[in-house]
């Protein structure tokens, strides 16, 4: 497209002329956005009114080496054909932000059930943070890269006497 | 005095299946449903319900979320009824050995009759399987079996 960063940049100047964040223009069509945790709710309603009706999805990265966790918002937008990122980073140890769901409503709603499930963020305001995929499960949550699965797994399910299952200790 | 499994036979005459497929476990079946194979000419059809089924072909891995369907799947059908294991997800968790959320002895929570291994079972070992079934179906006790660990819902 003829005028790739052009639309692209009004956006980032239009969220930057009222939000202290870090805009980047990342190729056509795709824009990163970096905020704190306080200021998010009132960046996406900001968002929404741009235009980034449609929550793709939330996605939870896990940085242990800098204790973070960064969520990402992914936005999209009908009307600009723009897909707008949104991430902010949150204390690993309590992993507590505001709910997204007051914003899109249900579409938000899933997305946080499931990262509360994986990862153990806490969202607050969101009704309904019960376990998903996992039924009964009493171990960490699962997606934290500090958890070693294969080691759980050993130690629940096989036996290391066990001549045919020593195999999984090799 | 009929022979259990003699009886077995006269009382199905065609093996009625109901499927519990997950992830890849469909296409460990669907030679066996397409012309090549055909499996309809054997009387072997899949039911739409599991109160019509007498089989029960469990495929693909098992998660422990639907190990718990598969359970109360099996309640649900008729006496006698047998449960055939196709593939080595099935079995003992396959490639997912080391996964936190795949059922690793299928035996633990279902009763299982016969074991069709390989990835997938050629179709030929799914009918041997179940021209064997009859020899198993006597060792079903009547009222099924108790699972060794349990659905709670």
């Amino acid at each position: 497209m003829a005028d790739a960063p052009h639309r692209e940049n009004k956006v980032i100047d239009e969220i930057s002329s009222k939000f202290k964040v870090e805009g980047k223009f990342q190729r056509e069509r795709r824009i990163w956005v970096a905020t704190d945790k306080e200021s998010l709710i009132a960046l996406c309603e900001f968002a929404k009114g741009l235009g980034f009706e449609h929550l793709s999805a939330i996605s939870v990265t896990d940085w242990p080496g800098e204790g973070t966790f960064e969520l990402t918002y992914h936005l999209w937008s009908y009307s600009e054909r723009i897909l707008l990122t949104i991430k902010t980073k949150i204390d690993r140890v309590n992993p507590v932000i505001d709910s997204v769901v007051p914003v899109w409503n249900g579409s938000a709603q899933i997305h946080e059930r499931e990262m509360h499930e994986l990862f153990g963020v806490e969202f607050e305001g969101n009704q309904d943070l019960a376990p998903l995929f996992l039924e009964d499960w009493g171990g960490p949550p699962p997606f934290r890269k500090d958890f070693d699965w294969r080691d759980y797994v050993r130690e629940r399910e096989y036996d290391k006497a066990n001549e045919r299952e020593r195999v999984y200790w090799d | 005095m009929v022979k259990q499994e003699t009886k077995m036979k006269r009382l199905i005459n065609a093996i009625w299946i109901f499927n519990w497929f997950n992830s890849c476990g469909f296409c460990e079946l669907v030679p066996l449903v397409g012309s090549r194979w055909d499996m309809e000419r054997f009387g072997m059809i899949i039911t739409g319900t599991p109160r019509h089924a007498d089989v029960l072909f469990i495929a693909g891995y098992q998660t422990l979320k639907s190990i718990r369907r598969a359970q109360i799947i099996y309640e649900q059908m008729p006496d006698p009824k047998a449960v055939i294991a196709l593939g080595a997800c099935t079995m003992s968790g396959g490639m997912y050995w080391d996964s936190y959320n795949t059922v690793k002895r299928l035996t633990d929570y279902i009763p299982v009759n016969i074991y069709i291994p390989g990835c997938p079972p050629r179709p030929e070992a799914v009918f041997e399987a179940c021209m064997k079934i009859f020899h198993h179906v006597g060792a079903v006790p009547p009222h099924g079996r108790k699972f060794a660990k349990s659905h709670s819902g």
